[in-house]
């Protein structure tokens, strides 16, 4: 009897050569690991990066608007006791590799600085609208009846939700913070987990082993949490990757339409500077825009990646 | 068939009401009220603020409890009337009838733009698979995919109307709808809405012509001796896109209120979503839930129309 038990419902252990298996499918893939170098690299520089640079929003008028190193741009100062404009060639300083903005801000440090908070938001926002999502889905597609109805019905109205606008709203009723950001998109981005997990349960609950476990007494949440929620797990781990981008882009647009944390900068507070200064200093809009896309690329070239190694079906 | 629609029209009538709700709460119950703008100014002149405060919620009957003031405000919307805004002082239908179309022209360009593109260029790649063009698309779709719509249009604006001055850096709400400088100016902003949209539908179109290219009845068609022009382009090209149908209704209520609302701010477009982000600000709830409802409607309907589509294009689809 106890070897029975261990078989079927014992928690199951990490397997080392399934988890060998997916590897070597994965990394047959180049674009997916470059994506998951790149990821590294940037968690790497959001994690330490922070220690090593100057106060990100220190600012300092007197180096205001300098260009990358290797780019010089042309300043006219008008003299007002002459009256006479005065062209002076601003260099690139090696102080300041990335250059510096409007406010003489460095822009090196504010990139650092959007790293860790990029990945702290897509993270932490992706964390709770995944777990949000399986569990709802889980719960609905095992439990049935009204419940799963009323589960459903309530995932209706929130995907049909003007998303954005939700977004905009809420941030700006409770007052923009990381926190705030954090919890609105984790706790209304669930929905497409929600369903995909649920129909994915669906058809899982209908296999022997669940039934065999059921014969065998196990309860309603050993099922739940041993059985049904181990076996969506490489969908949620797919999705989780996949959406990421999406929370990323999310919070980077409600900073740059000015409802960002004022106490953290993150490339979408850059990006918002920027805007006002196309004319004078093309690199403030341009660098944080750089390091997003390729943030985003890299999330999406690792998500494909996963979803290939994890699929039996697909050839690589 | 009939029974089925009319399940369809009730069930989004309720999804609409629970929108309708929350975003009322949510509005009414934060910090701030709409009065407040008022009551800035008032102050500034140094007049009395209570009193001024009591006469305005009078006026505008918000000094009703907050569950009756939802009974009204949901009656009034019932007879068609949409309220006040208080940021702009014009009925919310004039303010929304003023400005509706700059969205939709923005979101209709932008849509067929993307189905074009991004069909055509899946096509393409398909056809060619494994050569140059096949890798350069999707390169190019993987890029369109990644890059955030808002910066793109930031992007264009630097390189195209300021440093080459080709266009002008901001939407110029003087020409009319229908000119030919509208449809200028309308360019870059379509550009920076439909690129996200054009990379998805390439790599979609090109999956599903390579998925059904392998399959028996191309072969059959090919056997047939037809020419490789119809086979591509009536047997697989019909088949891969039946799905994309879907893809596509689903990206249309998405950018509705999320790309083109970007996409509106950053080039200055007065449409819906310009409008909503400013009612958004000045605490005009009656703008914000008029907005949020035509929003849901039109996602809604989108969804109802693509099903009904489906019936039509494949009639193996029933629903009874």
């Amino acid at each position: 009897m106890t070897d029975i038990k261990q078989v079927c419902c014992g928690r199951p252990a990490v397997d080392k050569r399934l988890l060998h298996y997916y590897w070597e499918r994965l990394s047959k893939n180049r674009m997916s690991i470059a994506g998951l170098g790149f990821i590294v690299f940037l968690s790497l520089v959001g994690i330490f990066g922070p220690i090593f640079i100057p106060d990100p929003q220190k600012t300092d008028f007197e180096i205001k608007n300098m260009p990358p190193i290797g780019f010089s741009i042309d300043e006219s100062v008008y003299d007002i006791k002459t009256g006479e404009f005065t062209t002076t060639v601003i260099l690139g300083r090696p102080d300041h590799p990335l250059g510096t903005d409007s406010k003489g801000r460095d822009m090196l440090a504010m990139l650092i600085s959007g790293a860790r908070i990029s990945l702290l938001v897509g993270l932490l926002a992706t964390g709770i609208a995944i777990f949000l999502g399986t569990f709802i889905g889980v719960l609905s597609a095992y439990s049935g009846g009204w419940v799963d109805n009323a589960l459903m019905r309530f995932t209706d109205i929130m995907m049909t939700f003007p998303f954005f606008l939700l977004l905009v709203m809420i941030v700006f009723i409770f007052g923009p913070s990381l926190a705030i950001i954090v919890l609105v998109i984790g706790l209304t981005g669930w929905t497409g987990a929600a369903r995909l997990i649920r129909s994915e349960t669906l058809s899982i609950r209908t296999r022997d082993f669940i039934t065999a476990s059921r014969a065998l007494g196990a309860s309603d949440a050993r099922i739940m949490f041993n059985h049904l929620i181990p076996n969506v797990s490489s969908l949620v781990i797919v999705m989780a990757t996949l959406s990421i981008p999406g929370v990323i882009m999310a919070e980077a647009a409600l900073s740059f339409i000015g409802l960002g944390d004022p106490m953290s900068t993150s490339w979408g507070t850059v990006l918002n500077t920027g805007q006002h200064s196309l004319d004078t200093a093309w690199w403030v809009a341009v660098e944080p825009g750089i390091a997003l896309f390729f943030t985003v690329l890299s999330f999406n070239f690792f998500g494909d990646g996963l979803r290939d190694a994890f699929d039996p079906k697909a050839s690589i | 068939m009939r029974s089925y629609i009319i399940k369809r029209i009730i069930y989004s009538v309720i999804i609409a009401w629970g929108i309708m709700t929350i975003t009322f709460i949510l509005l009414r119950l934060g910090p701030t009220s709409p009065v407040d703008r008022y009551i800035l100014n008032i102050a500034a002149r140094g007049q009395d603020v209570e009193s001024v405060r009591q006469s305005i919620e009078a006026r505008y009957g918000l000094d009703k409890p907050i569950i009756e003031q939802y009974f009204i405000y949901m009656g009034n919307l019932l007879q068609g009337k949409w309220g006040w805004s208080f940021s702009t002082s014009q009925t919310v239908y004039d303010l929304i009838a003023s400005h509706w179309i700059y969205s939709f022209q923005l979101i209709l360009l932008a849509t067929i733009f993307a189905i074009i593109f991004g069909v055509g260029l899946g096509m393409l790649a398909a056809v060619k698979q494994n050569t140059r063009i096949d890798y350069a698309a999707s390169v190019f779709s993987f890029i369109g995919i990644s890059i955030p719509g808002f910066w793109l249009g930031l992007m264009l604006i630097m390189v195209f109307a300021v440093y080459l001055g080709w266009f002008k850096t901001y939407y110029d709400t003087g020409y009319s709808i229908w000119s030919l400088e509208n449809l200028k100016q309308l360019i870059m902003p379509v550009l920076a809405l439909g690129i996200g949209e054009l990379a998805g539908y390439l790599r979609y179109t090109r999956s599903a012509m390579l998925d059904n290219l392998r399959k028996d009845f191309v072969t059959t068609a090919r056997a047939k001796g037809l020419p490789e022009k119809t086979v591509i382009g009536k047997h697989v090209l019909r088949n891969a896109v039946l799905p994309l149908v879907t893809i596509i209704m689903f990206d249309l209520g998405s950018i509705v209120f999320g790309g083109a609302y970007l996409t509106e701010i950053v080039f200055g477009i007065p449409g819906l979503g310009q409008v909503s982000f400013n009612a958004i600000f000045a605490d005009d709830y009656a703008v914000v839930i008029a907005v949020t409802l035509i929003g849901t409607f039109l996602v809604l309907f989108i969804n109802l129309a693509t099903d009904l589509i489906y019936t039509y294009l494949d009639p193996r689809i029933r629903y009874d």
